[in-house]
């Protein structure tokens, strides 16, 4: 029969199995709940399922010449080159924001065209550069 | 034990690895390249020397026409500037020049050190005419017909295979 | 020139590490008991070409040379001499050569100091550390290269960016190098006890120094990176769980781990594969850190420019890396006996090794899960800050009375001793004064406030009781007092922060809270490079009847055309006052954020109390 000490060497074997799965359930829930997901203007035309009362998060480019300013809110299209959705903002925009350049939004979708932010953040990154020409310029630098 | 527990940091590290490796190749900044085949946008830019306006449909009075977006402060821009000069040669060929954000007298200095490839030269000095090329960055280069179609857009230096790829295209 | 002297140079540092490594292997086979002359001679001669090449960098940073591509990037002949000197190693290039100076500098130093009575300790520890200089080398050489010429020279560079120029910048990178890559000499030990298999005792005091000094560098630098994104960012915030300052934080929790296992160590206590795996793991996370932050898989505030094959590179060398050391782990493994008496100094400081170990998973997996699941299923998503608060937050209520219980138990001797004392009644009863002044409703903070001035006060009384009899174990008191006073702050800072986003003309007045908002005046100025727009706010605390003037500017850059905002802080003892401004273009309207920040200079200075512990742990003198 089990003798004390195999008992209790059990007996801790156990409690650490039992906290570890729940510690492990705790902290995935936790990232499943807390998880923004993030949509190019093409995925939200493309997929049915985004919900519009989720906190998600878009971006793109900030289209040229889209960029309209009226008393209390500022607004600007987003697009992907293939898409576009109109972003609704009202608030301070960050430093970097302009047109011509990268932006994530970060709120809600009123419909597949309109969507309405909370916080917009700014690519950090004046210039902005295609993957293609990294490559060429890495190439041209050797 | 001690081998049950290299095995399972062996897997957990392979499986980490490969992740990151995979990642390394995901793409997530968007292309400009869908932009080939389609019309040239409608612009009005600026002559670099002179106060007048010259707009894109005039291009439409030339057989081919290259759009090369360049500024002294790029140093890519110097690499790919003897290439310009070879293809300025080409007969069945304009090239027009779009300095980009850059400084009057700078841009000056380069085309006297370097040479002059442009049949017009016109400036964008703030960026934001360029954007409608679909251009963010430089050097980039955009080969045009005489229907004002975007056959081909060079992101980056032009090198020696772009130039006889364009000395091919402006054959016919 | 100074391309070719600079190549050159890393060059030669390159050759003598290998020269290096293989006279190091010679020398175990001679069964001494010194190591010869010729391993210190060439071991001073790497470090004066490492240290060459690095001032070649920095000379050409200095006098604007533009022939070499890595100062044409990143430089600008206006920029202020201070500006240039700290943009040689605010780059990819530059601050990788920093890294191999760190490296190299380290080896050197261990070498000539270290009195471990193992010699091939000694010699293995050089020969891993070399090994790890000799790849990053190859990195520099082949791909990175920061002495790479360009033709024809350029007259003017193109490195101007505004928002790099700025003095916490400058001195963040260089604090955290010392900081993780210093870990490396560790690491190398680490491997180095296995091969060798030195004496327990031994290792711990050989690596204790070490492990102070870059705990303390990582602190600090730590420390300067938040100061610095409060005050220049314009958010108002110091922390934001973004993936760069994880791969700060993720290398701290480990040198945190060790920092006290060593202490059990340095008694023969226990805990020594622990000592070599955190050894192990803690270099490992910093190079994790620096392929994420460098192969562009990440997108965030702080990345350098993306590319690839950067990524790649690291990944090999990190590839190699974790294999080696598994296997030289796993081949050499250390036997123990693992008894560790229940209630004992020991027993808390494994426990305290579990929490770092917990909380190091959590924000491994808040950092890397969007990368994973970006590469296998394809969605994008990013992982917020409620994540990491929700989880860790608890977890800090045990962890602070585990911090303030634990010392006060004996090493071995396993009495529960009175766990709960007169302290903690004290502490209770401010607790109680605490919570009837702020009346704050969630639970979880309420017991963190307890606990935390629980820590605090205990911390005061130990320091009192040490005093009294003149023996000094500062380092524990200081750092620990620190992190209660940290965590208290911090909760206060939660509770109270004000934040009011509203739109503004000139001449207009807001109420607030307590306070009054008058946007009183706008001037327009045009300095050398930028065109300034300043706001004259002039803020009323109506309760207090405390008058500030806040001043947020707009700047318009045109060279790189960018504009910034500086935020206008005033900080005061008690809380900071803080006002950012906007323009909605086109219009006279500015976008105002105004916010109340209790208690930053107090966060601060508990996190420099923090690492002034690891400066005293390290001054301390030796167990004999």
């Amino acid at each position: 029969m089990l003798n004390i000490k195999t008992k209790n060497r059990l007996l801790i074997f156990l409690t650490i199995s039992l906290l570890s799965i729940v510690l492990i359930t705790f902290v995935f829930k936790t990232l499943e709940d807390n998880v923004l997901y993030f949509y190019s203007p093409s995925d939200i035309d493309q997929n049915e399922k985004i919900k519009l009362n989720k906190n998600i998060r878009i971006g793109g480019m900030v289209k040229n010449g889209s960029v309209k300013t009226e008393k209390n809110e500022i607004k600007f299209i987003v697009t992907d080159y293939k898409k576009e959705i109109i972003v609704s903002y009202k608030g301070t925009v960050p430093a970097l924001f302009a047109e011509g350049k990268g932006v994530v939004a970060e709120g809600k979708l009123q419909d597949k065209k309109f969507f309405l932010a909370k916080r917009i953040l700014a690519k950090h990154d004046e210039t902005y550069m295609p993957p293609e020409m990294k490559e060429s310029l890495k190439e041209n630098v050797k | 034990m001690k081998k049950k527990n290299l095995i399972i940091t062996c897997i957990f590290f392979i499986f980490f690895f490969i992740t990151m490796f995979l990642s390394l190749d995901k793409n997530k900044i968007y292309s400009t390249r869908d932009y080939v085949g389609q019309q040239l946008a409608d612009v009005d830019l600026e002559y670099f020397n002179k106060n007048s306006i010259f707009n894109t449909k005039k291009i439409s009075n030339y057989n081919f026409t290259l759009i090369n977006f360049w500024a002294s402060w790029c140093g890519p821009c110097r690499k790919e500037h003897k290439n310009l000069m070879a293809l300025s040669e080409n007969k069945n060929l304009k090239i027009i020049g779009i300095n980009f954000r850059d400084k009057q007298n700078n841009a000056k200095e380069f085309l006297k050190e370097m040479g002059n490839p442009f049949f017009i030269l016109t400036k964008d000095t703030d960026g934001k005419k360029s954007v409608n090329f679909g251009v963010y960055g430089i050097p980039e280069t955009i080969l045009v017909n005489q229907d004002l179609q975007i056959l081909k857009k060079y992101i980056g230096p032009l090198s020696l295979k772009d130039v006889r790829e364009i000395n091919k295209i402006v054959k016919k | 020139m100074l391309s070719n002297l600079g190549i050159i140079f890393s060059s030669v540092a390159f050759f003598v590490s290998l020269a290096l490594i293989y006279l190091s292997l010679a020398e175990l086979k001679i069964s001494n008991n010194i190591i010869s002359q010729k391993i210190y001679k060439i071991s001073l001669v790497q470090l004066i070409f490492s240290i060459l090449s690095f001032f070649v960098l920095l000379l050409g940073y200095i006098f604007s040379d533009f022939s070499m591509i890595n100062v044409f990037e990143n430089s600008h002949t206006t920029k202020p001499l201070f500006y240039k000197i700290s943009g040689t190693w605010g780059n990819h290039e530059g601050s990788l050569l920093l890294w191999i100076n760190i490296l190299v500098l380290f080896s050197f130093l261990f070498l000539f100091l270290n009195k471990n009575k193992n010699r091939n300790f000694k010699i293995y520890t050089l020969i891993f550390q070399n090994l790890l200089i000799t790849g990053f080398l190859i990195f520099l050489l082949t791909n990175s290269n920061p002495f790479s010429p360009i033709f024809p020279v350029p007259n003017e560079g193109m490195g101007l960016n505004p928002i790099l120029q700025d003095p916490a910048l400058a001195i963040h990178p260089p604090l955290l190098y010392v900081g993780f890559v210093g870990s490396s000499i560790y690491f190398s030990a680490a491997l180095a006890a296995l091969v060798s298999k030195v004496e327990a005792k031994s290792l711990a005091t050989s690596i204790k120094p070490w492990v102070s000094i870059s705990w303390f560098f990582q602190t600090t630098g730590i420390l300067v990176g938040s100061i610095w994104a409060y005050y220049e960012l314009g958010w108002g915030g110091y922390w934001f769980w973004d993936p760069v300052e994880n791969s700060s934080l993720m290398p701290w929790l480990l040198m945190t781990a060790l920092l006290h296992s060593v202490l059990v160590l340095e008694r023969k206590i226990g805990l020594y594969s622990w000592v070599i795996v955190l050894s192990i793991l803690t270099f490992t996370m910093s190079v994790v850190g620096t392929f994420l932050v460098r192969s562009g898989i990440l997108n965030s505030v702080h990345t350098f420019a993306n590319d690839p094959s950067r990524g790649l590179f690291i990944l090999i060398f990190l590839i190699l890396m974790v294999f080696s050391s598994i296997f030289i782990f796993f081949k050499y493994a250390p036997i123990e006996k693992k008894n560790y008496a229940l209630f004992s100094k020991e027993f808390f400081i494994l426990i305290n090794n579990w929490f770092m170990v917990f909380f190091l998973a959590v924000v491994l997996i808040g950092t890397l899960y969007p990368i994973f699941l970006d590469t296998l299923i394809g969605q994008k998503i990013s992982v917020g800050p409620p994540y990491y608060n929700f989880i860790l937050a608890p977890f800090l209520i045990p962890l602070l009375f585990l911090m303030t219980s634990g010392p006060r138990h004996s090493w071995i001797s396993s009495e529960i001793k009175k766990i709960f004392n007169i302290i903690l009644v004290l502490s209770l009863s401010l607790f109680l004064i605490v919570f009837f002044l702020i009346k704050e409703s969630s639970l979880i903070i309420n017991l963190i406030l307890l606990f935390s001035i629980y820590l605090i006060v205990q911390t005061f009384f130990d320091f009192y009781e040490n005093f009294k009899n003149k023996s000094i174990n500062l380092s524990r008191i200081v750092s620990h007092f620190g992190f209660g006073l940290l965590i208290f702050f911090i909760s206060i800072n939660h509770i109270f922060s004000i934040e009011n986003n509203f739109n503004a003309k000139l001449g207009d007045n807001k109420k607030i809270e307590d306070y009054n908002i008058k946007f009183k005046n706008l001037e327009v100025l045009q300095k050398k490079n930028y065109k300034s727009v300043i706001g004259h706010f002039e803020i009323i605390n109506n309760e207090k009847l405390i008058k500030e003037n806040l001043k947020p500017e707009i700047r318009v850059y045109n060279q790189p055309e960018t504009i910034t905002y500086e935020a206008s802080i005033k900080s005061g003892l008690l809380s900071d006052t803080y006002l950012t401004m906007s323009n909605i273009s086109d219009t006279d309207i500015f976008n105002i954020k105004f916010q109340k920040k209790p208690f930053m200079n107090f966060i601060w200075l508990s996190v420099l109390l923090i690492s002034i512990g690891g400066i005293l742990n390290f001054l301390k003198k030796r167990i004999t």
